[in-house]
C-alpha cells in the first residue's frame, strides 16, 4: 500500500513537534453483503473503505488525525495535523523501519473477493430455503452472505512496518415464526477468519434450519417468569455472560483510568475458583483472530483468569502507558477513523470437569438458557443485562417448557463468583464487539456453565 | 479529486457504460475531537472522511456499490460494481430515482460557525473543571469531551436532481463518576448546540447529580406497578421500537402495523409527532436521502394511527406518496425508512404530578440493553432498569439491577398520562427521539 520510505517521512513529520511517538494505520477494505428477503436476493451493499490515521503520543497525551487522501502528500498533510496539535517543540527522531513479516496462521484457500456474486448467492439460497421450508408457521426469513477483505499497514516509530489481510466470512439467517398471531424470532449467524472453505464446516442448510427451529419453539412459548433463580447457560454463544460480565471491565479502556470494576485487584481473587478465562487471539481461523493487532503487536494468547484470580487484563499501548504496562496485543479499532483501544479477541470461559446433566440435574427451579442474545454492560458498575434467545424452564432437575422474553441482569463481579460449576464441552459463538473504537468481530465462548443466582426478567 | 471532478468522472463513466437512470450520493465530514482526563487533555483527534454511493437502474434493478477512493479509476470501477451487482438482484419492487425540480422547506435556524481548536479544548476543560466542581463525590475517572463537526451531504442523479446540504454542530459530553467511599457509579450528559450558549456548568451538575442519586440504589422489589418513564427511558424505547413504523417493515412482515391505519393503537393520551424541522433537533433536514421534500406529520393522532412512514419504493407498493422519510444509515447503505426527529407529544400535566398519579410504582430514568433485551418485531421487551421506587406520589430510594418487561404495542394502549415537557436527550444527528415523561400502568419488574 504505501511504501516504507513514505512512511519514514510521514512518521518524521509526525514525531517533528517533539512526539515519543508515532504511527502510521493506513487501510484498504472491502465490505460485500448480498441480502435476501421476502425469498428474492433484494440488495447488495458493495463498499470500499480507505484512509489512513496517524497517531501521536507524548506522554500520556494522544492525538490522532485521519484522512482519505492517502498519497505521499495527504498523508505528510495528516502528520503535520497531528504535530502541530500536539503542541509547538521541535524534535528530531532517528526512525529506522525494519520490515516484518508475521506468519499467516489464518491460511485464505479461496478469496471470497474473487469469486462471483452467482455463487455467494448460491449458499445464501441454500440456508435460506431451508429456513423458510422449516415449517408452515414461518412467516418471513432474513438472510445475509458478508465478505470482508480487511488490508492494512501499520508502521510506527518503533521500527514497525508491517501489513495483514484480514479475511473474514459469514452467513446470517434469521426467521419469523406466528403462531395465534404472536410472532418470534430465530437466528443462526456462523463466521470465520476463513475464505470460502468455511462452507467445508459450516452447512448453510443446518443454519437456516437452526434459525427456523429456534423461531418455531419460541413462537410457542410463554413468558418467562420474572426472579431470582438458578441458571444453566449453554456453551457456544452462552459465553456473552463472560464477555459482558466481565470481558469489558477487564479493558484497559477503562481500567487505565480507574473506571473499571476490577482496576487494581490483580492478584486477586475475582471470581469462584471453578473459572478460568482467556481471550487468545490466535486461534487459526477463529473469527476474533489476528495476526497481530491493529498497533502491530503480535497476538497472543493472555490467561485472564486462573482458578478465579485475576492474572491480566487486556491492554493497547497507549493505555498501557498510563498503566505501567506492556500491551498484551489487543489493541483494535473497526476502521482508520476510529481511535485503537484495548478490545476482546476470542474470549472464552476454559473448560471444567462437570457434565452437562449433572448441571442441569442439580437445579430444582430455574432456567436453561440454551441459545443467548447480545447484552451491554456498565464497565464502571459492571452492571450488565443479557437477552435470552431460547430459553427454558428446568424444574426437579429435568429441561421443560420453553420460556419467551428473557434477560438477565446482575453485576459482574457478583455473577463470577457465582459460576459454580463448568462443563466441558467447549465452544464458541460469533459476534460483532461495539465500543469506544468501534465495531470489531469477536468470538464469545463457554462450556455449559451454572450461574446459582441471578435475576431473570420476565413477567 | 474532489466531488465535483469526481461527479463528471462517475457521469462520464456511467454514460460510458450506457447507463441512464443513476444517482451519486455524497457524505463529507471533518471535525475535532478532545476528551480530557484529570484536568489534562488525554486524547485530541481530527478527523477527515467521507464518500460516495453509486446506484443506477439496470434492467429494473437498482444496483449500488460505494466508496471512500475519489480517483478516476475508482469512479469507472464504482460503475461497473454497481451494474454487477444489480445483475444478481431478484426483487419485484420497482425503485425510483428522486425528481428534480421538487419545491423544499427552508430550514429557519440560526447557525454557528465551528469554534477553533482553542475554543473546543478551552470548552472540554471548563466542563472538566465544573464536574469536579459540581460535588466532593466526584472521582478521578470523569472526563469531558467537547467535539465540533461539518457535514455535508449531496445528491445528484440523472433525472435533474442536484442537492447539498450542510450542517455544522457542537457537543459536549460530560462523563460523572463518582464515589461515597465504598462503591462506584456514573452517568453522563450530552448537549448539543452553539458554543457560546451552552450552559456548561448546568451541564455538569446535571451529570454529576444524576450519577450520585444511584450511589447507595437497591435492587426493586419483584411485582407488577404503576411505572413513570422518564423522558429519557421513552426515548430510548421510541428510538429501539421505531423501526413499526416503517413501511418497509410493514411490508415485510417485521411490524403488525400494517393495514391498520386510521385505527386507535395507542390510549387517546398519545400523539407521535415525526418533525424533520423540530426546534431542537441538532441537524434539521429539507430533504431525505431520495431528495423527496421533507415535512412535519403525526404519525398517531390522539391514540389513532395516521401513517406509516415511507420512501419512494415502499409508496409506490401501498400507491401512496412518499413521507420523506427516506433514510440511509451512512453513505453506503441501501435506502431505508426512518424518522427525523420523533417525539411525543406534551400533556398537560407536571412530572410531579403524574408521580403523584402513580402513588405507587417505579420511576425508571434508565434502560439498557436496548440491541438485546427489545425484540422490534414481536414488540416484546425484558430490560435492565434503574431509577427510584415511588412511594406516595413521590421519588424516594434510587433502585437499580433490576428488569422492566412488557410490550411495545400493549404499552402505546396502557399510556395513561403524559408530562407537559418534552426532552431530547441523545440527540446528535438528524434521527432524534423526544418525549415527555409517561406513566403506564401494571408492567412486569424483576428484581429481588
Amino acid at each position: 500500500m504505501i511504501s516504507r520510505e513514505v512512511c519514514q517521512r510521514v512518521l518524521a513529520k509526525a514525531v517533528s513537534t517533539g512526539a515519543d511517538y508515532a504511527e502510521i494505520f493506513a487501510e484498504n477494505t472491502t465490505n460485500h453483503l448480498i441480502s435476501m428477503l421476502d425469498s428474492k436476493v433484494s440488495n447488495i451493499s458493495d463498499r470500499v473503505v480507505a484512509g489512513a490515521a496517524v497517531r501521536v503520543y507524548k506522554g500520556l497525551r494522544s492525538v490522532m488525525a485521519t484522512t482519505i487522501d492517502t498519497s505521499e502528500s495527504g498523508l505528510i498533510a495528516c502528520a503535520l495535523k497531528a504535530a502541530e496539535a500536539l503542541g509547538q517543540g521541535t524534535a528530531a527522531m532517528d526512525i529506522v523501519l525494519k520490515e516484518r513479516l508475521y506468519g499467516d496462521i489464518h491460511p485464505i484457500r479461496v478469496v471470497p473477493s474473487s469469486v462471483a456474486n452467482a455463487e455467494k448467492v448460491s449458499l445464501l439460497k441454500e440456508g435460506y430455503f431451508a429456513a423458510k421450508d422449516y415449517d408452515s408457521c414461518i412467516t418471513q426469513v432474513s438472510g445475509q452472505f458478508l465478505d470482508v477483505d480487511h488490508n492494512i499497514l501499520i508502521a510506527n516509530t518503533e521500527g514497525t512496518y508491517a501489513q495483514d489481510r484480514q479475511i473474514r466470512t459469514r452467513l446470517m439467517i434469521s426467521a419469523i415464526a406466528e403462531k395465534n398471531g404472536e410472532t418470534q424470532t430465530g437466528g443462526c449467524r456462523p463466521g470465520a477468519r476463513m475464505g470460502m472453505e468455511l462452507f467445508e464446516t459450516v452447512s448453510p442448510r443446518q443454519t437456516g434450519i437452526q434459525a427456523a427451529k429456534q423461531a418455531v419453539t419460541m413462537a410457542g412459548a410463554g413468558y418467562c417468569p420474572a426472579g431470582v433463580m438458578p441458571v444453566a447457560i449453554d456453551n457456544g454463544f452462552g459465553g456473552v455472560i463472560f464477555h459482558e460480565a466481565c470481558g469489558h471491565s477487564l479493558e484497559a479502556t477503562g481500567v487505565a483510568y480507574g473506571r473499571s470494576q476490577f482496576a487494581g485487584k490483580l492478584g486477586q481473587k475475582i471470581a469462584n475458583e471453578k473459572v478460568t478465562a482467556i481471550d487468545d487471539g490466535t486461534i487459526p481461523g477463529a473469527w476474533g483472530s489476528i495476526n497481530f493487532d491493529d498497533e502491530g503487536t503480535p497476538a497472543r494468547k493472555n490467561v485472564l483468569i486462573e482458578n478465579g484470580v485475576l492474572k491480566s487484563y487486556m491492554i493497547d499501548k497507549f493505555n498501557g502507558r498510563r498503566m505501567g504496562m506492556e500491551s498484551t496485543g489487543n489493541a483494535r479499532r473497526e476502521s482508520y477513523s476510529y481511535t485503537p483501544t484495548s478490545r476482546m479477541t476470542n474470549t472464552y470461559i476454559a473448560p471444567g470437569t462437570d457434565r452437562n446433566e449433572d448441571i442441569i440435574a442439580s437445579i430444582e427451579y430455574g432456567l436453561y438458557a440454551r441459545e443467548m442474545g447480545g447484552g451491554s454492560v456498565n464497565p464502571v458498575t459492571g452492571e450488565f443485562n443479557f437477552a435470552v434467545n431460547e430459553g427454558y424452564l428446568i424444574r426437579n432437575g429435568k429441561i421443560c417448557e420453553p420460556v419467551r422474553g428473557a434477560s438477565l441482569v446482575g453485576k459482574g463481579s457478583d455473577v463470577i463468583m457465582n459460576i459454580d460449576m463448568v462443563g466441558q464441552n467447549l465452544d464458541m459463538g460469533q459476534g460483532m464487539c461495539g465500543s469506544s473504537s468501534g465495531s470489531v468481530p469477536t468470538n464469545v465462548g463457554q462450556p455449559m456453565i451454572r450461574v446459582s443466582s441471578i435475576t431473570v426478567g420476565g413477567r | 479529486m474532489d466531488y465535483q471532478a469526481f461527479k463528471n468522472a462517475v457521469a462520464q463513466a456511467a454514460q460510458a457504460q450506457g447507463i441512464t437512470e443513476y444517482e451519486l450520493y455524497y457524505e463529507y465530514s471533518e471535525g475535532t475531537t478532545v476528551e480530557i482526563f484529570q484536568q489534562e487533555i488525554g486524547e485530541f483527534s481530527s478527523h477527515t472522511e467521507g464518500g460516495v454511493c453509486f446506484r443506477a437502474l439496470v434492467e429494473g434493478k437498482m444496483g449500488y456499490a460505494s466508496t471512500e477512493d475519489l480517483s478516476e479509476a475508482s469512479a469507472a470501477a464504482l460503475v461497473s460494481r454497481a451494474v454487477d451487482n444489480a445483475s444478481v438482484l431478484e426483487t419485484e419492487e420497482q425503485e425510483f430515482l428522486g425528481e428534480g425540480g421538487q419545491v423544499y422547506q427552508t430550514v429557519e435556524r440560526e447557525t454557528y460557525a465551528l469554534p477553533s481548536t482553542e475554543t473546543i479544548i478551552s470548552k472540554a476543560m471548563e466542563l472538566q473543571k465544573a464536574l469536579y466542581a459540581a460535588d466532593p463525590a466526584v472521582i478521578d475517572g470523569t472526563s469531558s469531551e467537547a467535539i465540533a463537526t461539518k457535514g455535508e451531504i449531496a445528491i445528484f442523479n440523472s433525472k435533474g436532481l442536484d442537492l447539498h446540504y450542510e450542517n455544522t454542530a457542537f457537543i459536549t459530553v460530560a462523563v460523572a463518576v463518582v464515589s461515597d467511599g465504598t462503591e462506584m457509579d456514573n452517568d453522563y450528559e450530552v448537549k448539543v448546540g452553539d458554543p457560546d450558549k451552552l450552559e456548561l456548568q448546568k451541564i455538569a451538575a446535571d451529570a454529576a447529580a444524576s450519577a450520585k442519586a444511584k450511589l447507595g440504589s437497591d435492587v426493586a422489589p419483584t411485582g407488577a406497578y404503576p411505572v413513570v418513564f422518564a423522558p429519557s427511558a421513552v426515548a430510548s424505547l421510541l428510538g429501539t421500537f421505531s423501526s413499526v413504523f416503517s413501511a418497509e417493515n410493514a411490508q415485510k412482515g417485521l411490524s403488525k402495523l400494517k393495514g391498520k391505519e386510521g385505527e386507535q393503537i395507542a390510549s387517546p393520551a398519545v400523539t407521535l409527532v415525526d418533525d424533520p424541522f423540530y426546534q431542537d433537533s441538532p441537524m434539521p433536514m429539507p430533504f431525505d436521502a431520495e431528495g423527496t421534500p421533507t415535512y412535519r406529520k403525526n404519525v398517531i393522532e390522539d391514540g389513532k394511527f395516521c401513517t406509516l412512514l415511507y420512501n419512494l419504493k415502499t409508496a409506490a407498493v401501498d400507491g401512496k406518496k412518499s413521507t420523506g422519510n427516506g433514510s440511509k444509515g451512512s453513505y453506503a447503505s441501501s435506502v431505508g425508512t426512518s424518522p427525523f426527529t420523533m417525539y411525543l407529544a406534551p400533556g398537560t400535566l407536571t412530572e410531579e404530578e403524574l408521580l403523584a398519579k402513580a402513588g405507587n410504582g417505579v420511576y425508571i430514568n434508565s434502560l439498557g440493553g436496548l440491541h438485546a433485551g427489545a425484540n422490534p418485531i414481536s414488540g416484546d421487551f425484558s430490560l435492565q432498569s434503574a431509577g427510584f421506587l415511588i412511594e406516595n406520589g413521590k421519588k424516594t430510594t434510587p433502585v437499580k439491577s433490576f428488569t422492566v418487561a412488557g410490550n411495545f404495542y400493549d404499552l402505546l394502549k396502557g399510556i395513561t398520562c403524559v408530562s407537559n415537557t418534552v426532552e431530547l436527550p441523545m440527540a446528535t444527528s438528524q434521527t432524534a427521539f423526544g418525549s415527555p415523561a409517561i406513566l403506564v400502568e401494571g408492567l412486569s419488574v424483576a428484581g429481588k
